[in-house]
Parts: structure tokens; C-alpha cells; sequence
């Protein structure tokens, strides 16, 4: 019988076409149940699972440039599967790598909150809930039950919207599939992308769309092969499954550190 | 009015005197208590962290007091396993800084946790992989074991003493000490290693990132050794405080020569490795990720290569080279200072290993992180600062920490009313013989 | 029995040892555990059946379609409707925010009538009889004593069944005091009026285009039908389309463009006359239509020869000239090349001289009425309602000057001039405004110079607002009828700005009216039934519903189904039959602008000398600035270099900010002729020297504790400037200084 392949969902974000609008930061706001606070201008006790980015090129006018680069978590593969920086750090299981999709999970009544896991992620894509959510008296009403609010003291994330995962799975076993379809399972920040920035299925699957975009080479941790695309902190060894695109070198040389003398074009990684 | 409780043959300061200390550092307790408290029922938005600073203060301290508190396992590992015999006027001591400073990181981990009521899930649900979880584990036995070291000489009360079950359950614990001093080494060798891998497992943060064997980044080693070196130094300094405040000679001057002189061989070749380890990080590993050194050390307000001289140069090889020599090690003040500076280098690193990891942008579009703590933070940062002068405080007047103690105050008459009767009458000899840990 | 030391002792160490082993603790420790996991405190989302609801947005007049995820009778999200021809699955950050406005604090839950002074927040609860009929008493007083002109209605827009529902209303009643909120469209319809002949509204096909040229449109940051010119610009990312983006500063639509070209801030009228210099004297542009289609080239022609050759542009706007002789070659020879104005958002009109100079650079090239071009876009006329009778009195009202002076000998071509409004009840010099209505606009905090606006509003007897949300302006006004939300209401949602083909939106309702609202379609049918007579007999329906689905007719049924009508048939006009002016051709000069030698840049308020450097505002899809205010999500999304706590961050080039000694972070206040303002700096490279940049949205008073209080309004630093052809709001900055806070 035929091996069934493992799925590993990746997003691929097209940095030239993401006009930095907010809507998947709110599309996942609002989907994931995210509480808010009535002051969210300190941006490093702010939930947001996506966050925006605005890079400069640090040019004078008029020579200037800015960069919208959008943050979900990166699902970091690391070295081999499911060695996320987050998940093999994290003491108590609560956050986990899942080798049936490629998805890093939170489980929140598990985690007590040491925020290790925060400490060992270098894009930030991780938040502590420092207060209890509060929703103004009513607005609990558009809570949406398929995905559990946080209680104070725990960490939460991106979850590539797994609930969604799971109603599509539900969903086609009910009809008696046994395959969940590109089309099926798409992240809310991808559907509420007004630009089609955002691009969102299995990399390990030669017909999807983020396949194609980014051709990742398996040899290499399914670094990409597009000259346009690129992973943030690729020299790391996360080996993120979030890809960007970009036509501009400045920009995807802002996705890494290199030395003065180093070209981009290199790209050693550490762990090779 | 306690004089039935302080030992025989030493002269403690009257009561009202020991009273108003214990108030005044009671009133610094019970103000980190209540900061404890405030994170407790209100949660961690009291304090200074935030999403950047996930690790901050708190664990600075947590790290910093475990290395220091690493006089006890290393001062243990000499007398017991290595039968450095002059070591057993410091044991004691060095066994109660170790139960304090132990005691207060298991505090502090309680306050730091955002869940303190799921606290035990590291331990119900515990990843093998993280050292998180070793270093819980460790810990935990560890401050265990220095329990049980501690508990013999709580039984050396002299009233608690003429309880003929405490009697022979102190003699027993006396003579499995070994035992628990070589489980103690073991347990220390790997949490304080564990410690030092919490940072350099981190391969997202080159800052903190290191090389090692197996599972083991060399900050695992580096920690060990470290707080081997200058544990007993901090051992010895709070031993040098004590005297001084006491106005007493408590420790024979062999003793602690001893150990400073073990302290620092261990310090030299700490700061080569630690010299070498920068070397191979600042060269190697840290280009492969794309950063120089001088990345980590400039564009920030705080952080510069003075904190790496002063960490390696000013309090590793200066505080050594005092050390490995006699004449150094003899000198009243060169003592002083080297000590001290070994502590502060230590709990630098400390620092440098969690808030500077911390601060640190990976990112090429962030900027540093800077943080300033609450007060909450430095009110239950202090509180074990208070535990301890307490417990030291109440430990000393009540208990034979210092079994040179009689030896070096001879006291010329005792009041007759101190003089009571004491059965069995065996235990006079005892009461003068240094108490074993 | 006696315990002795001993046993005390080992009754104490046996207990504590047989506690730990004692099941009890675990249990306990267990159970503590499991508390935390499940907090009372912390809500759990109650489950049921999943449905969803297509609907439209109204947020704003992008007109998005909307699809609403229920669990039970509760919306619990937002999506884009896939298919929708406007945003297919798309939606902004505002839409995607709308059940924070539904669920939120804000809402305004019952009528509400003014205790106290206004604007201190004290209310009363009233009835919806009571509050009608209080409406009615004070109409039919005013009207008895032949005052009816002296009711005004402000509204958001005046297409659609509700809108025209107002202007029913007012017409019968006897007052001609309709007046729409200003924007980029009215200097739009203007333009296409005047050089086009058309009463229409301007659409561009920016989905076939493939070079814009724009003249500081925010494609990106909220112009036009926002969720449209997102999708449009990644259509041109994937075709090749090019954008050049013309403005001092380099604001997101610029930095996705394939060029970014600075300009001095005011002088883009003139930088289009360049361009179009350029194409004339190159001969490059369209001959067939010039010659077949269209009227007043040659004079126009003359003037644009003579006075704005490169070099002489290039001295007015800062660009120099051989980017000007390279942006007119490349427009002319582009395929598809569309040119559009209107700043930012296009919330405040504009000269209408920038304007019509911009529309010039469409017709030299001939893609007007055409694929990839502008069309000028006739209302599709589904409300088609019988005639109302006027009595005496309406008629009597209705031959009243406009108080606002649009339509009057000065401004004979303008339908509103809102702008106009405070000035003229601050003078009194035609008649006082008696009583006020306020529909779907929010005057108190979107017109400029807000303290004469408060001014103005302060003199009028009896406001009334029909606001769903406490609005700066409901929080001002004397009687809230508060209107259902648009997720609690049917609606028409009439074609979006700057489609280039008709397209009715369908709002619907999603959930039950959430508070003791009505529609305000109702309440206006209720009051012209109170008032009875001819009013009454001018709104012969039984409620909104049965008008808007006698109104939709055969549509109705297909709007249920899938949300909106696009118009199949819809065709496109040939040039020949294009222009309705008097020669039947493209107008080049139109007579009523004014002969050309008056053209002039538009004087902003402050002299040089006191107010060195220039403020400008910039737009951010981040920030609502129109009727609503950012929700909760939307703000947590505003930058740290935007907003910190309560302050707001000007934008400064850090080479303006060295000389006033400003550095990041640091504390200014900013003053020009109209307010002062405490802001804090931050430095930005892509903003010309000499420029500061203040977003607009913040500064609120009103709406909840997660919005108000926070940063400034922009409209209290700048009033407006009278358009002298239009009358219309050509203000487009203002002078300021800046010191050291
Ligand atoms: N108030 C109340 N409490 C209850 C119950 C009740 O009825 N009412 N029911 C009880 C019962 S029967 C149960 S089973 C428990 C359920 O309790 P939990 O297991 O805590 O339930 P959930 O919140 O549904 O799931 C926890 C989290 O797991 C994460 N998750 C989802 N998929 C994955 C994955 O593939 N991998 C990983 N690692 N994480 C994933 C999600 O982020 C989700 O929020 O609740 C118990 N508690
Ligand atoms: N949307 C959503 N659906 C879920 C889940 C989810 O997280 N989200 N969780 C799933 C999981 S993990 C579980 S376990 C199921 C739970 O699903 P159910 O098994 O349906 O659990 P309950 O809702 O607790 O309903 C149990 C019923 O048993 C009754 N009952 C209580 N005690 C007794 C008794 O002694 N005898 C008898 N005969 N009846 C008794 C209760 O009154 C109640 O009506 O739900 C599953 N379905
Ligand atoms: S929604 Fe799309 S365009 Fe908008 S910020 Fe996110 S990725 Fe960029
Ligand atoms: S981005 Fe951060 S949180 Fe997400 S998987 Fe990687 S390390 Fe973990
Ligand atoms: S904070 Fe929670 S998820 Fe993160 S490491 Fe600690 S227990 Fe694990
Ligand atoms: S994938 Fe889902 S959870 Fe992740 S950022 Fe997008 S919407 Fe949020
Ligand atoms: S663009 Fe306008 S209509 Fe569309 S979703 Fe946003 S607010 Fe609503």
C-alpha cells in the first residue's frame, strides 16, 4: 500500500503586492478571538498573532523605501521535523509539532506560562497574555467557538487557523473523503487579504499554489529555489514555512543577517 | 531570655537587639510579599516584561543567586568526596547560603510562572528535551538534598537536641552525608549546567547560541564551572560579612584560604575557557549566522564591550590571579576585592546570559530591546535578599553554624544562669566539637 | 491527655508527611490546576449551528459584499463575499472590524433626548412615539411660521432609497437644506458636468488600465472603493501595469508604485499642465479624438504652451524637467494610460482647477468612455417614485437660497457646499438653521476648523441625530433616533465610488436590531405620517422594507439571493453620443470655469513668515476617519511611530527635524492660524524637507474609551479654502510652526 505523505502547510506572503492594509492582522484577530486592550500602542505587550513589519531602506529622501513584511508564526521545521526552536524548548509539552500537517500548536491549558518559548523565538511571533481578556460588556457575543479564549498567564500564537484544519477534515469525512482539498483549508488571514498577497496550502504538494511559487528544495530543508523568495533568518536553521517574495534585493536582504562582505546571493546556513 | 536556645559557648547579642534586626528586615519581607502577592491575584502585568522580555529580572536573579548558591555543592564535593577535611568549618555555612539561595529561586520561579497553580505540569508533563525541564528536575532534588543537609544541623539545637529521636536522627543524617553530598554534586553538575544550556540551546538568538557536545551547548560546561568558582567565593564573602557585622572571627583563616585558593584555580581556568568560548563564538559562530561581534555590543544605550572586559578581564583573570597567589590570598583587602569581584562577574554573565539574550534584535528591522523593572520586580527580587539575612540571622544565634566559633571567642565567664542541666551529659563534648554537615 | 514536646512534635511531622502523601493534596493541587484552566472569568463561546449571511458594507462607500458567519443568532465574523464583483472575498480592515461596532460600547441603545448642556453626556431614555412626535411638533411649528427653509439635513450620501427618502422629505416639507458631505467626488461630478456635460458620477476601469498616473490618490490607503484598488493594484502586479504616484510624501500607495515622484505640495494642477505641454507640443496625443470630439483645444493649447513648459513647471513643483518630458511620454505612449486626482482618501475635494487640469491629461489621450479609461458613470434610475405634491408653503420654502450658497449666482454649478455651511450660520448673514438633521455623516469631527463647526452647531436650536453609534456630533445633538447598524438593516447600497459600472449592494440584516433602534427609512415614514397632508401622502408606504422592495421591484428577489444587481446590460457610450455639453463635444475650457488666465494654485492659509513649514495630512487605511472611527481591532493595529499612548507622531524629514533641534520621540507643539496642537516627532526619510505629515482619524472625542482621547484631530489645525470657481473645499494643507514642546 501507498505511503500517505505527510502534509506541511506553508504560507508564501508576495511582499510585492501586500500593501501593509491590516486586514489579516484583523481578519486573524477576529477569527482567533483576540482580546484587546483600551491602550495597544506598546507594541510588546500587543496579541497580534500577524504582525506587520514596516521595513525602510534607510535611504534619504527621495531615494527612500518602505516594506510592509506581514508576521504570522513561521511554523519553524528546524533542523529535522518538529524541531522548532519553540517546541523543543517548551518544558511541558504545551506547544507541539504535528507531522501530520507541519503545524506548530499552543495548547493553552497546558502551558503554565514560563514563556521559554518566547525566549527562544528570534521573530517574536509569540505573546504572553499579561492581563485577563476582557470584552466590553456584549461584545463577547461575536466570540467564536471554534477556537477557546485564552485565560491570563499563558502564551498564544499564530495557529495557521488549525480549527479550520479540522472542520475541513470533519467536513470531508462526513462526505466520506478522505482528502482535505487546497480550496478547503485556507487561513483566515489569507481570505481576507484584499491584495491576494497571501498564498496558503502544502508545500509538500507539487499541485498546490505555494508549492509552485516558492519550489522548495527537500534536499535543503525546503529552502526555496525561486530567486525572488526567501525565509526569514534562513541562516538560522528554523527552516520557517512561511516564504516571502520579493522583487526587490534590499528587501530580501533585510530577511537575514549577513556580513558586510557577504552577498546575498551566498546564503550559507549554519547548520550545514 | 532565648539563652536556653543559643549554643553553648558562644555569645550572641541580647535579644531586644536581634528582635528590632529581624523587624527591620521583616518589614523589607513583607513588602516583597506583598509585591509576591500583587503577581500573584493580579498576574505578570505587574511587573516590567513583556512579549521582548519574556525572560527578565527574576530570572537574572534565579540564575544568579543558583551560582552563587553553588558554593554548597562544590564546598561538598571537596569534603566529602575530595576529603578536603579543613573544609568542614565553612560546610555548614555553605550549606545554609546554598538552602537560601535555593529556596528563594524555587520562590522566585514560583512568582515568575504566568500559571504558578499549573507550576507542577514541568514535572506531570514533562519534554525530556528541554532543558527547562532538567534544569526543574535538578533543581528540585537538589534543593532536596540540601534539605536534608540543612535539617542536621537544625537538630543540633540544643533543645531540639535533647529530643532523643532528633538526637539520632541528626547522628544518622551525619553519617550518610557523603551520600548526599556526591548526589548533590551530581544533581548540581547538571542543573547549573541545565542553566547555562537554557541560553545556549537557543538557536533562533545567536547571541546565546553555542556549540557543545551532544545535547550539551558549552554554556552547559561554562555554568557549571562557573558557579563551581565562584559559589564558594560567594561562599566566603557572606562569611567575610558575617564576621564583620558579628564582630567575630568565625571561620578559621586556614579554611577559608583553602577555598579561596580552590576558587581560584577554578576562576583561571574558567576565564580561559570562557575566553576561548567567546573566542570560537565571536569568530566562528556567530559570522555563520551572520553577526559580528561588535553587532551584539553596539547601537543600544546599555550594552557595550565594556560589559564583556568587565565580565572576563575585570572579574575572571583579576579576582584569579588574587586568588592563585598566596600573598593575594593573605591579604585582608586583596581577599575583599576578589571575592566580590568574582561574585559580580558571575552574576554578570548571569545578566548578560538572560537580558541581554533578551535584548538583542535577530530581526534586521528591530531595534534593541530595552527594559526597566517594576517595582514589583525589585521588591520580590529583594524579598529573598531579606529571607536570607533572616534566616542566616535566626540560623547563627541559634544554631552551631560556625564550629570554630567557640574556639576563636573564647568566652572568659559564663553567667551562672545560663548553666543548665544538660542530659545526657555526653553531649557537652559534642556541643563543642564542630558541627558535621 | 497531656501532649508533651515530644508528641507534639511527631504529631506535627507525621501530619505534615501524611498530608503530602495523602491523596488530597494531589487532588487538590489537580483541582487548583483545572480552575485555572477554566476561569468563570475567562468567557467560553457557547456553540450551535453555523450559518452565514451574504450582505453588504457600508462602512464606508467602498460597498463591499459581505459574508456573515453565525453560530445561533449571533454573528461571530466577517468575511468578503467570494464572486462579489467589487472585492471577491477581499475585505478591509475596517469591514472585517464590524461586529466591534454591532456588539460594541458605542452603540446608541434607545432614543435618547438631552438633559443638561450639550455635549455633557447627560440623557434621558424616550420613546420612539415621543421622540417622533417631539419632531413633528417642532417641524410643524417651524413650518407654520413659514420657517421651513431653515431645516437642514445633513447626510452622508444622497443616492440610494434612504437618502432620497431626506430629500423627499425635505422637499414636500419646504426646506432646499440637503446636504451631502464633501469629498473628491464633487469636484469629480463638477468636472464632468462642466467639461463633459454629464450629471454622473465619475468610474474608472482601473482593472484594464495599465498605467496610472495619479496625483496623490491613496490607491493604497483608502481611495475610492479601498478593497477594489487593492485588488486592482495586484492586477497590475501581475499584468505589468505601471503606477507613478505624485506626492511629497511617501505614503504607501507611493512605495508600492513603480514610481515615486515628490512634489511641492499644491502644485500638482501645474505638473499636469507640464505633462500635458509636453504630449501637445510632441504631438503625442490622441488626434482622432481631439480633432472629432472635442471643443476649446486650440485656446486650451495655447495656454498650456505658453505658460508651462518643463522648465517653468519644473521651477513650481520641484521635479525636474526632464522627469516631467519623461512621465509625459511614457502616459502617452502607454496603451491603456488613466490619470486620477482627489489626495489621500479624497475626502476633501480639491481645486477645481487640479481637477479638470487632471481630467485634461485623460481626454489628450482619448480614454474617456472607453476600456481601461473614465467613464462617467449615470445613476442607474431604479427609484422611480411618484411625484410629490408641493403645498404652498414647500414651494415657498423651496424657492429659498441655499444657505450653504450652492447653486447660487457664485457657485452656479456646485449641488452642495457643506464647507460653506458653519461660515454662514457664524454670520448669519442669509437666515438662521433652525433645527438640524445628521444622517450618516459625522460633521462634528470631519469638517475642517472644528471650533467654528461647534460654533455653528451651537447656534442651532434643536439637532437631531441618527446616529447608531455616539458620534461626536450625537453627542452634541439634542435627540438621538439611533438607526439600526448596517448588519440590523435592509438597504440599498448604491453604486461604489469610482466603479466604472453600476452595482447595487444589498445590506441586509444579519442579526435582530441588538437595542431599541429603528431604521431610519421608518422613522422618516413615521414623521411624514406624523406631520400629516401632503407629507404624509408623499410617503404612502408602511415602512422602509415595503418601499425598498417596491422600489427594487423585479431586483429583489436576485439581491436576496446573491447580494447585489450588477447591471448586465450596461453599455458603453461611443464618443459620439459621450458628451452632453453644449457643442456636444469634450469641453477643453469650459466658459464657466472662468477664463483660463485666472487660473491659480490654491492660497493656503498662514503667512511664511510666521508658519515656516507646511502641514499636510496623510490618510491610512489603519485609520477610519469618516463616519466611524477605528474599532478596537483597527487601533490595535496603528504603529508605535503613529500613536504612543495618547500621543500622536507628526512625520518629519529628520534634515527639518535637525533644524528645529527635534529629535525621535521628542516632544513638539505644532500651531498654524487655526489651532495648536501638543504632538510628539518622528523622524521619516520619506517626507520632503519642510513638510509635516499628521494623520487624520484620531483626536476623537466621542465613540469608547479604546478610540477617544487619543492624538489629534486634524481638523482643528486647518480650516477650509474656498474654491473661487466651485465654492467647494480646496484646502490641501495648511502653514505651521513647530517648537520644542
Ligand atoms: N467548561 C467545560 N470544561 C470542560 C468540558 C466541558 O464540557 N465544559 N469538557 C471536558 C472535556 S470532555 C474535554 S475532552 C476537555 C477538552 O479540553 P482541551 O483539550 O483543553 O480542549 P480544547 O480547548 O478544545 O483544546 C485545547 C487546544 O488544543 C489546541 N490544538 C488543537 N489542535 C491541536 C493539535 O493538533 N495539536 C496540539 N498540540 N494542539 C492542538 C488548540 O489550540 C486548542 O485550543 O475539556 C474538559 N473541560
Ligand atoms: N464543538 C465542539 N464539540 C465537541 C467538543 C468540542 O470541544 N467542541 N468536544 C467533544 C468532546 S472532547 C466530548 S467528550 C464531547 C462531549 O459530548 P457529550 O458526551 O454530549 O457531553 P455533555 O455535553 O457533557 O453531555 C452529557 C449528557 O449526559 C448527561 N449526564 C450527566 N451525568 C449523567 C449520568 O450519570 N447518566 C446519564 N445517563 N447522563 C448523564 C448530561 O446531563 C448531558 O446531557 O463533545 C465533543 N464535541
Ligand atoms: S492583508 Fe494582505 S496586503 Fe494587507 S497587510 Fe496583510 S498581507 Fe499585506
Ligand atoms: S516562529 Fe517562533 S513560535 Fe513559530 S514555530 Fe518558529 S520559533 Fe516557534
Ligand atoms: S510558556 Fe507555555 S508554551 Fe511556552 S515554554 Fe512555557 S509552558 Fe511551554
Ligand atoms: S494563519 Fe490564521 S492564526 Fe495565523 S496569522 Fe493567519 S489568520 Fe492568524
Ligand atoms: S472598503 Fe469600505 S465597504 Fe469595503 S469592507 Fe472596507 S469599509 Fe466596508
Amino acid at each position: 500500500m501507498k505511503h500517505k505523505k505527510a502534509k506541511k502547510y506553508g504560507m508564501v506572503i508576495d511582499l510585492d503586492k501586500c500593501t501593509g492594509c491590516g486586514s489579516c492582522m484583523v481578519a486573524c484577530m477576529a477569527e482567533n478571538n483576540v482580546p484587546f486592550r483600551k491602550d495597544e500602542s506598546d507594541k510588546l505587550l500587543s496579541i497580534t498573532w500577524m504582525r506587520i513589519y514596516k521595513l525602510t531602506n534607510g535611504k534619504p529622501f527621495p531615494n527612500t523605501d518602505i516594506c510592509y513584511l506581514p508576521r504570522p508564526c513561521m511554523h519553524c521545521e528546524g533542523q529535522h521535523e518538529g524541531h522548532s526552536p519553540c517546541v523543543t524548548v517548551c518544558p511541558a509539552i504545551a506547544t507541539d509539532y504535528s507531522s501530520e500537517t507541519g503545524i506548530v500548536s499552543q495548547i493553552y491549558t497546558r502551558c503554565f506560562g514560563c514563556r521559554y518559548c518566547m525566549a527562544s523565538c528570534p521573530y517574536h511571533a509569540r505573546y504572553f497574555n499579561w492581563w485577563d481578556p476582557v470584552w466590553p460588556d456584549g461584545m463577547e457575543k461575536y466570540l467564536s467557538p471554534n477556537v477557546s479564549p485564552r485565560m491570563r498567564g499563558v502564551v498564544e500564537k499564530c495557529s495557521f487557523c488549525f480549527h479550520r484544519y479540522q472542520m475541513a477534515k470533519e467536513k470531508a469525512f462526513m462526505e466520506g473523503r478522505r482528502k482535505v482539498e487546497e480550496d478547503e483549508y485556507q487561513t483566515a488571514c489569507t481570505q481576507a487579504c484584499p491584495a491576494g498577497a497571501i498564498t496558503f496550502g502544502d508545500l509538500n504538494n507539487p499541485n498546490h499554489t505555494v508549492y509552485r511559487m516558492v519550489k522548495p528544495d527537500p534536499k535543503h530543508h525546503g529552502r526555496p529555489t525561486n530567486p525572488n523568495a526567501f525565509r526569514l533568518l534562513e541562516r538560522l536553521g528554523t527552516n520557517p514555512k512561511v516564504y516571502y517574495l520579493s522583487s526587490r534585493e534590499w528587501i530580501r536582504r533585510a530577511g537575514d543577517n549577513y556580513l558586510k562582505s557577504e552577498s546575498i546571493a551566498k546564503k550559507p546556513a549554519h547548520h550545514e | 531570655m532565648d539563652s536556653a536556645l543559643i549554643p553553648k559557648g558562644v555569645k550572641r547579642c541580647p535579644l531586644w537587639q536581634f528582635i528590632l534586626l529581624i523587624c527591620v528586615v521583616g518589614a523589607v519581607l513583607l513588602w516583597g510579599v506583598y509585591a509576591m502577592l500583587l503577581c500573584w491575584f493580579k498576574g505578570l502585568n505587574q511587573t516590567n516584561m513583556n512579549d521582548a522580555y519574556g525572560f527578565a529580572l527574576w530570572i537574572w536573579a534565579d540564575l544568579a543567586v543558583i551560582a552563587v548558591g553553588g558554593g554548597a555543592f562544590f564546598t561538598g564535593l571537596l569534603r566529602y568526596i575530595f576529603g578536603k577535611d579543613e573544609l568542614k568549618n565553612i560546610i555548614n555555612y555553605a550549606v545554609l547560603i546554598g538552602f537560601i539561595c535555593y529556596s528563594s529561586a524555587l520562590l522566585i520561579l514560583a512568582i515568575d510562572i504566568g500559571q504558578p497553580l499549573r507550576g507542577w505540569f514541568i514535572f506531570w508533563h514533562a519534554n525530556v528535551h528541554s532543558m527547562l525541564t532538567e534544569v526543574a528536575f535538578c533543581l528540585s532534588c537538589y534543593f532536596g538534598v540540601l534539605t536534608i543537609e540543612y535539617i542536621p544541623l537544625i537538630l543540633e539545637n540544643r533543645q531540639i537536641d535533647r529530643v532523643p529521636f532528633f538526637h539520632h536522627l541528626g547522628h544518622n543524617m551525619h553519617e550518610m552525608m557523603a551520600v548526599f553530598a556526591a548526589t548533590g554534586a551530581f544533581l548540581s553538575f547538571f542543573h547549573q549546567g541545565s542553566l547555562g544550556g537554557v541560553a545556549g540551546v537557543l538557536f533562533g538568538r545567536p547571541f546565546a547560541f553555542r556549540e557543545g557536545i551532544l545535547i550539551w551547548p558549552w554554556t552547559f560546561f561554562l555554568f557549571t564551572w562557573s558557579a563551581a568558582a565562584c559559589g564558594p567565593c560567594f561562599t566566603i564573602l557572606i562569611t567575610k560579612i558575617t564576621e564583620t557585622v558579628t564582630r567575630k572571627k568565625l571561620v578559621k583563616d586556614s579554611a577559608i584560604e583553602l577555598l579561596a585558593k580552590i576558587s581560584g584555580w577554578m576562576l583561571l581556568t574558567y576565564s580561559i575557557a570562557k575566553t576561548a568560548d567567546t573566542w570560537y563564538w565571536a569568530t566562528v559562530t556567530a559570522p555563520s549566522m551572520g553577526q559580528t561581534l561588535m553587532d551584539f555590543y553596539s547601537n543600544n544605550p546599555l550594552y557595550g564591550i565594556w560589559i564583556l572586559i568587565l565580565e572576563i578581564v575585570i572579574c575572571g583573570f583579576v579576582p584569579a590571579a588574587i586568588l592563585i597567589t598566596k600573598k593575594g590570598r593573605k591579604n585582608s583587602l586583596a581577599l575583599w576585592i576578589a571575592i566580590t569581584l568574582a561574585t559580580i562577574g558571575v552574576c554578570i554573565n548571569r545578566w548578560v546570559m538572560v537580558l541581554q539574550v533578551m535584548a538583542v534584535p535577530v530581526l534586521t528591522f528591530e531595534s534593541w530591546f530595552m527594559y526597566f523593572p517594576s517595582w514589583q520586580e525589585i521588591a520580590t527580587t529583594i524579598l529573598p535578599v531579606a529571607y536570607g539575612v533572616i534566616l542566616i540571622a535566626i540560623s547563627y544565634r541559634y544554631l552551631p553554624v560556625f564550629p570554630n566559633e567557640p574556639e576563636l571567642n573564647p568566652i572568659e565567664t559564663l553567667p551562672a544562669e545560663e548553666e543548665e542541666a544538660v542530659e545526657p551529659s555526653v553531649e557537652l563534648e559534642q556541643e563543642l566539637k564542630p558541627a558535621e554537615a | 491527655m497531656k501532649i508533651d514536646r515530644r508528641s507534639f512534635l511527631s504529631f506535627l511531622i507525621g501530619g505534615a508527611a501524611g498530608t503530602t502523601l495523602s491523596p488530597l493534596t494531589w487532588k487538590l493541587m489537580d483541582d487548583s490546576a483545572i480552575w485555572t484552566q477554566m476561569w468563570p472569568w475567562t468567557p467560553v463561546p457557547a456553540d450551535g449551528e453555523a450559518s452565514y449571511v451574504n450582505s453588504a458594507c457600508s462602512l464606508c462607500s467602498g460597498g463591499c459584499g459581505i459574508t456573515v458567519r453565525k453560530i445561533d443568532d449571533r454573528a461571530v465574523k466577517i468575511e468578503g463575499m467570494k464572486g462579489h464583483p467589487v472585492n471577491n472575498g477581499g475585505l478591509c480592515i475596517l469591514g472585517l472590524s464590524g461586529l466591534q461596532l454591532l456588539y460594541g460600547p458605542t452603540r446608541v441603545r434607545t432614543p435618547l433626548k438631552r438633559v443638561g448642556q450639550r455635549g455633557q453626556g447627560r440623557w434621558e431614555k424616550i420613546s420612539w412615539k415621543d421622540a417622533i412626535s417631539e419632531v413633528a411638533e417642532t417641524l410643524g411649528d417651524l413650518r407654520e411660521k413659514g420657517h421651513s427653509h431653515t431645516v437642514g439635513f445633513i447626510s452622508g450620501s444622497d443616492r440610494g432609497t434612504v437618502p432620497r427618502l431626506f430629500d423627499r422629505f425635505l422637499t414636500v416639507y419646504g426646506s432646499p437644506n440637503l446636504m451631502r458631505t464633501s469629498s473628491i467626488i464633487d469636484s469629480y461630478e463638477l468636472t464632468l458636468h462642466l467639461m463633459q456635460g454629464a450629471q454622473a458620477l465619475p468610474g474608472f476601469d482601473f482593472e484594464n488600465a495599465d498605467f496610472i498616473l495619479s496625483f496623490g490618490s491613496g490607491i493604497l490607503d483608502g481611495w475610492g472603493s479601498p478593497v477594489r484598488m487593492f485588488r486592482a493594484n495586484s492586477t497590475w502586479c501581475n499584468t505589468g501595469g505601471k503606477v507613478i504616484q505624485i506626492e511629497p510624501r511617501l505614503s504607501n500607495t507611493a512605495a508600492k508604485s513603480d514610481k515615486w515622484i515628490p512634489v511641492n505640495p499644491g502644485t500638482e494642477a501645474a505638473l499636469a499642465l507640464g505633462i500635458a505641454h509636453v504630449i501637445i507640443k510632441e504631438s503625442l496625443y490622441h488626434a482622432e479624438f481631439i480633432n472629432y470630439y472635442s471643443e476649446g483645444f486650440d485656446d486650451w493649447k495655447r495656454f498650456v504652451l505658453g505658460e508651462y513648459g518643463p522648465d517653468s513647471v519644473a521651477t513650481i513643483t520641484g521635479i525636474d524637467s526632464t522627469t516631467i518630458i519623461a512621465l509625459a511620454r511614457s502616459f502617452a505612449r502607454a496603451s491603456k494610460p488613466l490619470a486620477i486626482c482627489g489626495r489621500g482618501q479624497g475626502t476633501t475635494p480639491g481645486s477645481l482647477n487640479e481637477c479638470t487640469a487632471v481630467h485634461a491629461l485623460n481626454a489628450l489621450v482619448g480614454n474617456i468612455n472607453k476600456k481601461g479609461g473614465i467613464f462617467a458613470v449615470a445613476e442607474p434610475d431604479y427609484i422611480n417614485w411618484p411625484e410629490v405634491e408641493m403645498d404652498v408653503r414647500a414651494a415657498a420654502g423651496m424657492q429659498k437660497d441655499r444657505l450653504d450658497g450652492a447653486g447660487s449666482k457664485k457657485y452656479p454649478f456646485s449641488r452642495y457646499l457643506l464647507n460653506r455651511l458653519p461660515q454662514a450660520i457664524n454670520s448669519g448673514e442669509k437666515y438662521p438653521l433652525k433645527a438640524l438633521f445628521v444622517a450618516g455623516a459625522n460633521p462634528l469631527y470631519t469638517m475642517s476648523d472644528s471650533k467654528a463647526v461647534k460654533k455653528a452647531f451651537d447656534k442651532v436650536p434643536f439637532v437631531v441625530s441618527f446616529s447608531s453609534y455616539m458620534d461626536e456630533t450625537a453627542q452634541n445633538a439634542d435627540l438621538i433616533l439611533p438607526n439600526h447598524t448596517y448588519l440590523e438593516r435592509y438597504e440599498d447600497i448604491p453604486t461604489p465610488a469610482g466603479m466604472p459600472r453600476p452595482v447595487i449592494g444589498l445590506s441586509r440584516p444579519v442579526v435582530e436590531p441588538q437595542f431599541n433602534t429603528k431604521h431610519t427609512g421608518d422613522v422618516i415614514i413615521l414623521l411624514a405620517k406624523a406631520m400629516g397632508g401632503n407629507i404624509a401622502d408623499a410617503f404612502a408606504w408602511n415602512s422602509y422594507d415595503e418601499c425598498l422592495k417596491e422600489t427594487l421591484g423585479y431586483k429583489w428577489r436576485v439581491m436576496v439571493e446573491k447580494g447585489f444587481w450588477s447591471y448586465p446590460d450596461f453599455f458603453v457610450q461611443t464618443h459620439e453620443e459621450s458628451f452632453d455639453t453644449v457643442s456636444g463635444k469634450f469641453e477643453f475650457a469650459p466658459k464657466e470655469t472662468g477664463s483660463l488666465k485666472q487660473f491659480k494654485p490654491v492660497n493656503i492659509e498662514g503667512d511664511k513668515t510666521n508658519y515656516p513649514l507646511l502641514l499636510i495630512p496623510y490618510d491610512s487605511i489603519r485609520l477610519a476617519n469618516g463616519v466611524v472611527g477605528d474599532p478596537p481591532f483597527v487601533m490595535k493595529s496603528v504603529e508605535d511611530t503613529v500613536l504612543k499612548g495618547t500621543d500622536v507622531f507628526i512625520e518629519l524629514n529628520p534634515k527639518t527635524a535637525g533644524e528645529h533641534g527635534l529629535r525621535e520621540g521628542q516632544l513638539a507643539m505644532l500651531s498654524t492660524p487655526v489651532g495648536k496642537a501638543r504632538v510628539k516627532v518622528h523622524l521619516f526619510d520619506g517626507i520632503m524637507p519642510g513638510l509635516v505629515a499628521l494623520p487624520r482619524g484620531l483626536g476623537h472625542t466621542a465613540f469608547d474609551d479604546y478610540l477617544a482621547g487619543k492624538g489629534i484631530n486634524f481638523n482643528e489645525l486647518i480650516g477650509p479654502v474656498e474654491d473661487s470657481v466651485s465654492g467647494l473645499d480646496a484646502a490641501w494643507g495648511i502653514r505651521v510652526k513647530l517648537a520644542k514642546a
